[in-house]
């Protein structure tokens, strides 16, 4: 039987006049790697937003793990977020006075309680052992992206959302981000991540093309 | 963590906080100058109204209540009782205490054929009593002193008396001769009497026993002091007992308005503080906003998240509350010299209500962070 993490049906958002999203429905399975891929403005981030609980959407269902992120209140998507998600951004967006470590604690204080030890392993896993007590603007963009890739793995999340994760990385950083993005995948995890480059797209087992907020092609399903 | 972030949130933005903290600072040290007079002026204007002299007087019920010396003469020869005396039982009462009392009698003599006011006290009192007279030579502080006299400046004046002299005084057909210890500038009728020892003056007008009216200097407020008088009257009934109502009205009337015009002073003080923290923590919040929508990402609550700020703001208060209580011990010694003419005492009470009073008005000031709650993660991290 089929464990499906993410289930999407007809899932529409709207700003204002203009449709992000329009009508997108698919399934994800556990420990599935899925790109998604379009055009800018094609709904990618909203998609994401919406699976992560920072955003709502206008109809439709997310259902991520058996919890439909729209019927959650405020603390409950706080929890949500917390508990269930991981993510990885293409800014990084770090908390520029809080070291390496302590950008890490903060997703474990939010989630329940600290433990530097292991903060400081996931630090060494992204191999940045001897930069935990840096802060962000000490860091070049690839640490401060594994920084954020230590951040998202801290509290072992079901879903690892990655927003453009290599967009702001010379060839070198991008290359350590993939290889961490792989080994997660065989360790199991699954991972939305969006993308533009067909390049990065076809080291997913399956890729999603979005266009104008709809399913355009789902063109390929890549075997491990 | 928590402290861990409080402390690097305090330290990262310690520009804009730092301009926050003055502010707290300067509304703190003069809001708890303002409270330390506040709380030590009644203690202040007592001492400064006992300066003005006798405040409750007791004389005899068939006597006009003036000192006027062609009426003494009429007076019956009431002695009043050892009840006055500052050991009374009555001292320490209802907030007020006797800083000094005194018998007088008075009567008319002549020094040269001149008719002059002889008051027979008891000398020792007398400089506690009015602590503003002034003195050339020296005061006598013995109570059985029968030798000596003091004089007022403008008897001293008339018949060139100076202190070491001697003065003559006639009362009808007897004289006795004193020597004169001080002379005394009170700047009020003071200055045209002769003061001898009590049973000096009895013996030389042959009136023994015989008293005029007793004064009572009495420590207090205006209330306590009106009170102490009531009560006295109450157990004296014999006597006429009356505050010297000019002193003690006058002493409430400061008091009320003094205090009125300092708590206007701390409410605008918190106000301004209040403003001041408010401009800060309004640019404060908009810096934040990036801050709060990456924390809410990562699972933050709302109620978590501005706990961190709040506890910013609470810490803010009480670091410029008590820097500022500190600064406003000298502010309160240096108005205290300049206002009162004295050091004012440290009212440590003081301590935690200006803290407690500067984090409240810290928090009202961090009203912009509210908005922070109101941020959304998904905006934010798209940048805009």
């Amino acid at each position: 039987m089929t464990e499906w993490l993410v289930q999407i049906e007809d899932l529409r958002k709207e700003f204002g006049n203009v449709r992000a999203l329009d009508g997108v429905s698919f399934d994800v399975r556990a420990g599935e790697w899925i790109a998604i891929m379009g055009p800018s403005g094609s709904g990618k981030t909203t998609l994401i937003n919406i699976l992560g609980g920072l955003d709502m959407p206008t109809s439709g269902r997310a259902i991520v793990d058996g919890t439909d992120v729209a019927r959650l209140d405020e603390n409950g998507l706080a929890r949500f977020r917390s508990e269930k998600i991981g993510f990885i951004f293409q800014q990084f967006h770090l908390v520029p006075y809080l070291t390496a470590i302590e950008n890490v604690m903060l997703a474990q204080y939010f989630h329940s309680t600290t433990d530097e030890a292991e903060a400081r392993e996931a630090l060494g896993r992204v191999g940045l052992t001897d930069r935990v007590e840096h802060l962000p603007g000490q860091l070049s963009g690839g640490e401060q992206q594994r920084v954020a890739v230590a951040r998202a793995l801290i509290n072992h999340p079901k879903l690892i959302l990655a927003d453009e994760p290599t967009g702001n990385l010379d060839e070198t950083n991008e290359g350590i981000v993939l290889k961490l993005l792989r080994e997660l995948h065989v360790e199991g995890h699954t991972i939305l991540m969006v993308t533009h480059a067909a390049s990065i797209g076809q080291m997913a087992d399956r890729r999603i093309e979005l266009a104008h907020g709809r399913l355009a092609a789902e063109p390929s399903v890549r075997r491990r | 963590m928590f402290g861990r972030i409080l402390w690097k949130l305090l330290r990262g933005n310690r520009g804009r906080l730092a301009v926050a903290l003055v502010a707290v600072i300067s509304g703190a040290a003069v809001v708890s100058a303002l409270l330390t007079i506040e709380f030590d002026i009644s203690r202040k204007l007592t001492q400064e109204f006992r300066l003005l002299g006798p405040n409750i007087v007791v004389s005899g019920k068939n006597i006009d209540e003036s000192v006027d010396p062609h009426s003494i003469q009429a007076l019956n020869a009431n002695v009043i009782p050892a009840r006055l005396s500052p050991d009374s039982p009555f001292t320490g009462s209802s907030g007020a205490s006797v800083a000094a009392s005194a018998p007088f009698y008075f009567a008319v003599v002549r020094v040269s054929g001149t008719a002059v006011i002889a008051a027979g006290t008891w000398l020792d009192q007398l400089p506690k009593l009015n602590p503003t007279w002034r003195i050339a030579g020296n005061w006598i502080s013995s109570r059985d002193d029968e030798q000596q006299c003091l004089i007022g400046r403008k008897v001293a004046q008339q018949f060139e008396i100076a202190p070491g002299g001697e003065i003559t005084l006639n009362y009808t057909r007897d004289q006795a001769r004193f020597r004169v210890a001080g002379v005394i500038d009170s700047g009020a009728a003071e200055d045209n009497q002769v003061f001898l020892d009590l049973p000096a003056a009895w013996k030389l007008t042959d009136n023994q026993g015989f008293m005029t009216l007793w004064q009572l200097n009495v420590d207090g407020t205006g209330p306590s002091i009106g009170n102490y008088a009531s009560r006295l009257a109450a157990a004296l009934p014999e006597y006429d007992v009356h505050p010297v109502r000019a002193v003690t009205e006058a002493e409430g009337n400061l008091l009320g308005r003094t205090r009125l015009l300092i708590v206007s002073m701390v409410v605008l003080i918190l106000v301004l503080t209040a403003l001041c923290v408010l401009a800060t923590m309004a640019a404060l919040a908009m810096e934040r906003r990036a801050d709060v929508g990456l924390m809410k990402a990562l699972g933050g609550t709302i109620s978590r998240i501005v706990g961190l700020f709040v506890a910013e703001v609470g810490v803010l208060g009480a670091v410029g509350g008590l820097l500022g209580c500190i600064a406003g011990m000298a502010l309160a010694q240096w108005m205290g010299r300049r206002v009162f003419g004295t050091s004012i005492t440290q009212r440590w009470e003081v301590f935690p209500l200006t803290i407690a009073m500067m984090i409240g008005v810290a928090m009202a000031g961090a009203l912009p962070l509210r908005r922070l709650g109101d941020v959304r993660p998904a905006v934010i991290l798209r940048g805009e």
